[in-house]
């Protein structure tokens, strides 16, 4: 994120990616107007023409600035859209808390991966509605939200209301990654999109297969895989007992000693749950919280097609942690 | 093996060896804390690193413990001890040599024999021994002989003694001569160096009583063993002529005391020369009995046994006392061959002397008429019987002085014999002078009996237990008469008849005998020839009167190195011993014993002026000598007695300090290398 201000949302991040186009991998047969382009053409979002209005067509369609000018009365035609409900699902178990700690409680946007959860979430959120896609949010854990799950809705008031989520939610409690995954890809009921932000620190052969309530359902399952670069290098001078907020034993560690294995840990992990994201249907991507926002978004906007096991190493060594 | 230390109460350092294993524990448990948001990863990490730290934490503890418990007995000043052979000699300034010159010493190994090689390192020791030291110099064999009266510098003086120094047929006597060591040391510590084969059975299991006393006064017995490649010997242990009828055995018992089986040439050379060779078979540590026939003629004395081996050639002899076989040759004059058989004395005598005939062994009878005995030779014929010779005159004087010189002469009456010319002829022989033949029965009547001797008369020897009544049966018709005479020195009436006429009597005359039958040997006279007593009269008086002059010459058995008492009979001449090379042995007479140490083996005589042997001395080494085996050492009896005298200790203090050092250097580098 920029420095300065912390704000729900980035206008700058906004305006970077309002060119850029969210592509959807399947073509959905939906009504609604959305970003996608239908085959159908019908009730659009775009302005396509005019249309000499016949009685029995839909008034709100009338242009009156046209009868103002012109004394005549024609109907606005659009492009006609596919709508694409996008699910934002964010992990807000206690692990993520680790870092500073932001005014009230509250998570510090910048140095927590619960702030960079948070942030990354209203502005995909907010491009998503800006595309007119009916979005909702899940949160697993966490608490403090005036609501803990909201479905995918077009409309104004309903993105403030996420935005109120995502401004009132506090990281806690533990995630329970397979059980929420399960819940929430049976809410799932049509093709849409799923974004998981997550940092995926439970056993992954526990909850990976859960992923398939979402593929099973046509869903474009794109898991964001958060994580502090920090933590994955290991980066302690001294040993060092180190312990979960999520509770759990303190375990005594020499940094020093570990460091080797450690990168050994993290590489066979992350080829883990990368390969069972893959296996289950949906895409994969490392998001750091050290890195820029814009490039997270952009990533996950443009679906990049992979992400190496060594792109948390890079972004590691960016970030400077 | 075993181990000691020095400062016990250091051990309690071995709390220090806690240190390493608290440091490890608390090195687990860090003070700074950290909330983690990926402890996943750290639980699989330190599953990784259990799996590898078990391997490398546990050995560095380790080297730390074994680094601090090596300083922890290095400072308790651990000893190791284990047995040790024979310490080297030095360090007390007194040393007693201790030469055994036995005759076991003898034994060759090598072409040098052990006594050669024991003294040759005794010289050896002495001219390297350090200047000041002490040294005393003890022989032994039957007893223990100091060569230095006390312990001295003067090595040069030792030296001339040892080169001096041969070996004897003695025994082995071991305690004498640590004794004398033991005296030598005058009770303070020393080196007493044993140069011996320890060889016996009993020679160093007699020697632990004098071990242990020197041992107790501080000194210490270091055996120099002289001992063969491989000990071998064979020895006559024993050899016997047997009793019985001349012309029996010799029995030798044949002694191996190598650890294979062998067969030994032995040669027996009889006093007269004669040889005789035999083949004994000997098994390993074993031993075998031989027997030898001894000719029907052989003169007595002592003969030698003689079993040759190369390895002890010292005890190969033995020397063994032999009767005179055939010594009792009988000669008989018959005054008086009768027309039959049973009117004849030889008759008689031969079924009384060889009742099996001479072919089987008894007493060869010549016979001859009184002419043959002009030449008469006692070498030949040590018995004479005149059987009712008519006429003695003219071979008096010879029979006399036959008598005189050891020979014996059994007279029978009869009825050519007359009084005068016995008188004129053997009056020296005479009990008393004869004076007639008298009838004491009538024609049919049995005659007078003879009365039943007490039997103490050495020549009814054999009728002492049983038989005696059997004289009672002899009766005779016609006997001799003497003059009255009564027992003297020389004159005993052995058997008398029931009314005081003797019946047998015995006249002494110089080393010789007379006996006179006043009565006939056959049946001319009285019914003596067919009784029960006639033979084993006969017998007895051939062989009491046949052999090495019974009373008058003795035989002896001696052992080399041990004093031997002679009695002596009452003679006006002085007696000398003589060795068997005829060498004057010294020898001195207590009263009426003589004794002399022989020092050698062989046959020693004692003898009288120029008369023959009076005594023969068969001396022998002892056959205990012989046997060359060696059960038991003088080191094992020190380590029963004194253990830790054959114990070596190293002190492994400083290499337990090395060890320390190099366990903490390493634990060091291990440890920096972990930290890398």
């Amino acid at each position: 994120m920029t420095s300065g201000t912390p704000q729900v949302w980035d206008p700058v991040v906004l305006a970077r990616v309002r060119h850029l186009h969210l592509r959807a991998r399947h073509v959905a047969d939906s009504l609604l107007m959305g970003a996608h382009r239908s085959r159908r053409v019908g009730q659009a979002i775009e302005f396509a023409d005019y249309q000499e209005y016949l009685p029995g067509m839909d008034l709100r369609g009338l242009d009156w600035r046209v009868w103002g000018r012109t004394d005549r009365l024609v109907v606005k035609r659009y492009e006609t859209e596919t709508e694409l409900p996008s699910t934002i699902v964010l992990d807000l178990s206690a692990d993520l808390s680790t870092g500073a700690e932001g005014s009230g409680g509250y998570p510090d946007l910048d140095k927590t991966k619960a702030g960079f959860a948070i942030c990354l979430a209203a502005t995909l959120l907010f491009w998503l509605h800006r595309h007119h896609e009916p979005v909702g949010l899940e949160i697993i854990a966490g608490q403090g939200a005036p609501f803990s799950s909201l479905p995918p809705r077009g409309g104004r008031n309903h993105l403030q209301l996420l935005f109120l989520m995502l401004a009132s939610v506090k990281p806690g409690g533990q995630a329970s990654l397979q059980q929420a995954l399960l819940r929430v890809g049976e809410r799932t009921k049509r093709r849409s999109l799923v974004a998981v932000i997550s940092d995926g620190m439970e056993e992954p052969s526990s909850w990976l297969p859960s992923l398939a309530a979402f593929s099973r359902r046509g869903a474009d399952l794109r898991f964001l895989h958060l994580f502090d670069p920090g933590e994955w290098s290991m980066r302690f001078n001294a040993p060092t007992l180190f312990f979960s907020p999520e509770g759990g034993d303190a375990i005594p560690v020499d940094p020093v000693g570990a460091q080797a294995a450690f990168g050994e840990v993290v590489d066979e992990y992350v080829t883990e749950v990368r390969g069972g994201v893959v296996k289950w249907g949906g895409q994969y991507l490392q998001v750091s919280s050290g890195a820029p926002m814009v490039d997270a978004v952009r990533r996950v906007v443009l679906g990049a097609a992979s992400d190496s096991v060594t792109a948390w190493r890079a972004g590691a060594s960016r970030s400077g942690r | 093996m075993s181990l000691s230390l020095l400062a016990p109460l250091a051990l309690g350092l071995s709390l220090l060896a806690a240190l390493p294993i608290l440091a490890h524990l608390s090195r687990q448990t860090p003070r700074d804390r950290q909330a983690f948001g990926a402890m996943l990863l750290v639980e699989r990490v330190v599953k990784r690193l259990r799996r590898r730290r078990r391997l490398k934490d546990p050995w560095l503890l380790l080297l730390r413990v074994l680094a601090v418990l090596a300083l922890v007995l290095a400072a308790s000043g651990l000893e190791f001890k284990w047995p040790g052979g024979v310490p080297e000699h030095g360090g007390s300034g007194r040393v007693v040599l201790v030469i055994d010159r036995s005759m076991s010493m003898q034994q060759v190994d090598g072409g040098v024999t052990l006594f050669g090689r024991a003294r040759d390192e005794a010289l050896s020791l002495v001219r390297v021994l350090p200047d000041g030291v002490l040294i005393g110099l003890v022989v032994f064999d039957d007893g223990a002989e100091r060569l230095t009266p006390t312990l001295s510098a003067d090595r040069q003086r030792v030296i001339a003694q040892l080169e001096g120094l041969s070996a004897s047929w003695g025994r082995s006597d071991l305690q004498a001569g640590l004794s004398e060591a033991r005296k030598l040391l005058g009770g303070e510590p020393g080196e007493v160096l044993l140069y011996s084969d320890e060889a016996g059975p009993t020679m160093v299991a007699s020697a632990r009583d004098e071990l242990r006393r020197l041992l107790d006064a501080g000194a210490a017995v270091l055996p120099r063993l002289s001992l063969p490649v491989s000990p071998r010997n064979v020895a006559i242990q024993r050899a016997t002529y047997g009793d019985g009828a001349e012309g029996g055995e010799l029995t030798l018992r044949v002694a191996n005391f190598g650890q294979t089986s062998i067969e030994v040439p032995c040669e027996v050379t009889l006093p007269d020369g004669q040889v005789i060779t035999v083949f004994a078979s000997l098994p390993p540590e074993g031993e075998a009995e031989q027997r030898v026939t001894i000719p029907r003629e052989a003169l007595g004395g002592v003969g030698e046994a003689r079993c040759d081996d190369p390895d002890l050639p010292a005890d190969d002899v033995r020397y063994f006392h032999l009767p005179r076989v055939g010594a009792s040759r009988v000669l008989l004059v018959d005054g008086d061959p009768g027309h039959t058989p049973t009117r004849s004395e030889v008759y008689f005598l031969e079924r009384a002397l060889a009742p099996w005939g001479t072919g089987r062994g008894g007493v060869a009878i010549d016979i001859t008429t009184p002419t043959g005995l002009m030449a008469l030779d006692p070498e030949v014929h040590r018995v004479v019987f005149l059987a009712n010779v008519s006429d003695p005159r003219p071979f008096g004087p010879a029979l006399v002085d036959f008598v005189r010189r050891g020979g014996s002469v059994v007279v029978s009456a009869g009825s050519n014999v007359s009084p005068e010319r016995y008188q004129a002829a053997l009056a020296g022989l005479l009990p008393a002078p004869p004076r007639q033949v008298r009838a004491l029965s009538d024609s049919g009547e049995e005659g007078v009996a003879v009365v039943v001797p007490q039997a103490d008369h050495p020549s009814l020897e054999p009728f002492r237990r049983a038989g005696r009544g059997g004289f009672a049966r002899v009766r005779a018709k016609r006997v001799l008469t003497f003059d009255a005479f009564s027992n003297t020195d020389e004159v005993t009436t052995i058997l008398s008849l029931e009314g005081g006429l003797p019946f047998m009597v015995e006249r002494r005359v110089g080393l010789g005998r007379a006996i006179w039958f006043t009565s006939t040997l056959d049946i001319g006279w009285s019914n003596f020839p067919l009784q029960a007593v006639y033979m084993p009269l006969m017998q007895r008086l051939v062989g009491w009167l046949g052999g090495e002059a019974a009373e008058e010459a003795a035989r002896f058995d001696g052992l080399v190195g041990q004093p031997v008492s002679l009695d002596l009979p009452e003679l006006d001449v002085d007696p000398i011993v003589r060795d068997g090379a005829g060498q004057l042995v010294a020898s001195r007479v207590e009263g009426s014993t003589l004794r002399f140490t022989p020092t050698r083996p062989g046959a020693y005589a004692l003898a009288f002026g120029d008369a023959p042997p009076t005594a023969w001395v068969a001396v022998n080494v002892d056959p205990v000598e012989s046997d060359v085996r060696r059960p038991l050492a003088v080191e094992a009896v020190e380590r029963d007695l004194a253990p830790e005298l054959f114990r070596q200790t190293a002190d492994l203090s400083r290499p337990l300090l090395a060890a320390a050092f190099a366990l903490l250097l390493l634990q060091g580098l291990l440890a920096t290398r972990r930290s890398s």
